[in-house]
């Protein structure tokens, strides 16, 4: 049992309000982050004083409405966003900048299209992992392109891949240079339903090879996908000056089955409050896509 | 396939009439001037005498073929020290604002001026006048590749800048796989609008520096030798290399070009 599912809702919102506590088994800890943006009208701020702890292991969703600040919370915590205020701790380390203790996969995959599968995943391990040979990087390339069956395609430009493929390399490169956490933004966003729930479950294949002790932290606009795959559901409000709504806990067991959750009335429950958390933002066709 | 032979065959067939309407005006003006600008026909023969042993590289005659390669170095070797400075500064340019900033003024200066106004400079510090128009193609080669390169470097998206952030990459990593490769097309295109300035120029030169070129020979054996002929056969070589030239740095541009 994760120690996640006996917290109630209540509990988990004073968490977010107080300040968060550094235990040795916190993986991130957000501490009261605001970030502005300085923009041609002034200043925008687009989340404030956003706290937030992770466990190691823990998997947890961001959901809200398109532009209310997950990127730019996920941004801190990968330190691609300096945060204006507040700060955001990492494996025990004040974030200062990008990490190869973080993988990240960004929403709009950010391949480089000049270089083959093979060269954009090879180019990111050459350097977030210094101290490997050279033999050793190829090594680990292959292995990864071969986890996420995309060998038959290394020598192809990005440009000539599907949707999903070019996913699958960007998340491919995150999980090659083996982060203890994983940031992944909308990383299933442009897929169709079927490739979607395969990669739900090669996602889960790849955290649990590694005994469950990588945390992920996802963006995600599928509540479907956010229960099936999360600890903690993470609902944002609108911004400006968003902020943390609820955290939804997801109390159902692992491994999870994604045709027979769908029965279980936990799921359902979870499924109706995410709804209605979200229901007075969305539409449910936005939420459907 | 077949649509694209289709295109291919057109073109050709458009290409054909455009050719067919140039040989006919130029003979209309032959007729005119009654001779005095030779007829198509009878430049033909002109340019079947000047092909005869092109690349004849004898101290008191040079053929034609000799010409146009000791042109084509002079044209390489200025347009190739130009871009060697102009691509390395575009990407310094590119990617500092105030690096711009101080040198962009210069630039604004220097690059309406004609080319031909840096040959006397150049004989003056060379005191040697194939050097100076070395010097005159080098000077023009710089502007359309420096201006090229620093618009291509300033305007990398974000998306790549990122790749290179968030996965560490050092300076040079990220010179080599990020900004030289999605620079490249703009760089091709400085050089393709360069290598068409200096081509332009370089006839100028030589008709001012004299020496060994086609420049000197459309004035020299050209004009100074009452043969209208010739000049019309060295203008229509000129133009062909131009043309040659224009589509190599075409065909790179589109070659490096990537899709997203
Ligand atoms: N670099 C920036 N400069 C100015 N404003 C920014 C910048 N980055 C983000 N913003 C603004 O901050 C807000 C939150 O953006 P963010 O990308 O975090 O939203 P999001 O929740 O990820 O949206 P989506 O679901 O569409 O991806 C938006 O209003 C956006 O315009
Ligand atoms: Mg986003």
């Amino acid at each position: 049992m994760n120690s996640a599912t006996t917290k109630t809702v209540t509990q988990n919102i004073a968490d977010s309000i107080l300040e968060p506590v550094l235990t040795p088994s916190t993986a991130i800890a957000v501490n009261n982050v605001t970030v502005s943006f300085k923009t041609l009208k002034g200043t925008y701020t687009a989340v404030k004083e956003i706290s937030l702890t992770v466990q190691k292991g823990e998997i947890i969703s961001l959901i809200g409405h398109s532009g209310c600040g997950k990127s730019t919370l996920m941004g801190t915590i990968s330190g691609m966003v300096k945060p204006t205020t507040g700060e955001v701790i990492a494996n025990g380390k004040k974030v200062e900048g990008p990490g190869p203790d973080r993988g990240i996969v960004f929403q709009n995959y950010s391949l480089l299209p000049w270089l083959t599968v093979y060269r954009n995943i090879y180019e990111a391990v050459d350097s977030a992992l210094k101290n490997l040979s050279k033999c050793e990087k190829k090594e680990l390339v292959e292995q990864t392109l071969k986890t996420v069956h995309l060998w038959d395609h290394k020598d192809k430009l990005p440009g000539h891949l599907s949707g999903g493929m070019k996913q699958r390399v960007a998340i491919a490169r995150a999980f090659a240079i083996n982060p203890t956490i994983l940031l992944l933004d909308e990383p299933f966003g442009a897929l169709d339903a079927l490739t979607k729930s395969n990669m739900h479950v090669e996602l889960l294949k790849l955290w649990n090879l590694d005994n469950r002790e990588k945390t992920i932290v996802m963006v995600t606009h599928d509540i479907e996908e956010a229960i099936f795959l999360s600890d903690r559901v993470v609902v944002m409000n609108n911004g400006p000056e968003a902020t943390i709504k609820e955290i939804v806990p997801v109390p159902l067991e692992r491994p999870r089955n994604k045709k027979d959750i769908v029965h279980d009335p936990v799921y359902m429950e979870t499924h109706d409050k995410l709804l209605n958390l979200l229901i007075d933002k969305f539409s449910i066709d936005d939420i459907k896509e | 396939m077949k649509a694209k032979a289709i295109k291919l065959g057109w073109s050709l067939v458009y290409f054909v009439a455009g050719m067919l309407l140039l040989l006919g005006m130029w003979d209309m003006v032959s007729r005119i001037t009654k001779g005095e600008i030779p007829s198509p026909i009878a430049t033909w023969g002109t340019f079947k005498e000047v092909m005869t042993n092109p690349f004849q590289n004898d101290p008191d005659y040079k053929g034609i073929g000799t010409k146009l390669l000791s042109s084509l170095a002079r044209v390489g070797i200025g347009f190739g020290l130009g871009s060697l400075i102009a691509i390395p500064l575009g990407f310094v340019l590119g990617s500092s604002r105030i690096a711009m900033n101080i040198i962009n003024p210069i630039v604004q200066i220097l690059r309406p001026v004609s080319p031909l106004a840096w040959f006397p400079l150049g004989l003056a510090i060379f005191q040697d006048s194939p050097k100076a128009s070395i010097f005159m193609i080098f000077i023009c080669s710089l502007w359309p590749t420096l201006i090229n390169t620093s618009f291509g470097a300033s305007s990398i998206p974000q998306d790549h800048k990122n790749v290179g952030k968030a996965f560490g990459f050092s300076v040079w990593k990220y010179i080599t796989k990020i900004m030289l490769p999605y620079t490249l097309p703009h760089i091709f295109t400085g050089l393709r609008l360069s290598i068409g300035v200096a081509w332009m120029v370089i006839v100028a030169g030589e008709m001012l520096s004299g020496g060994i070129g086609l420049g000197y020979f459309v004035w020299e054996e050209g004009f100074n030798g009452g043969s209208v002929g010739k000049i019309l056969v060295a203008i229509l070589i000129i133009g062909a290399v131009g043309l040659l030239l224009d589509r190599l740095f075409t065909s790179l541009q589109k070659r490096f070009t990537y899709a997203v």
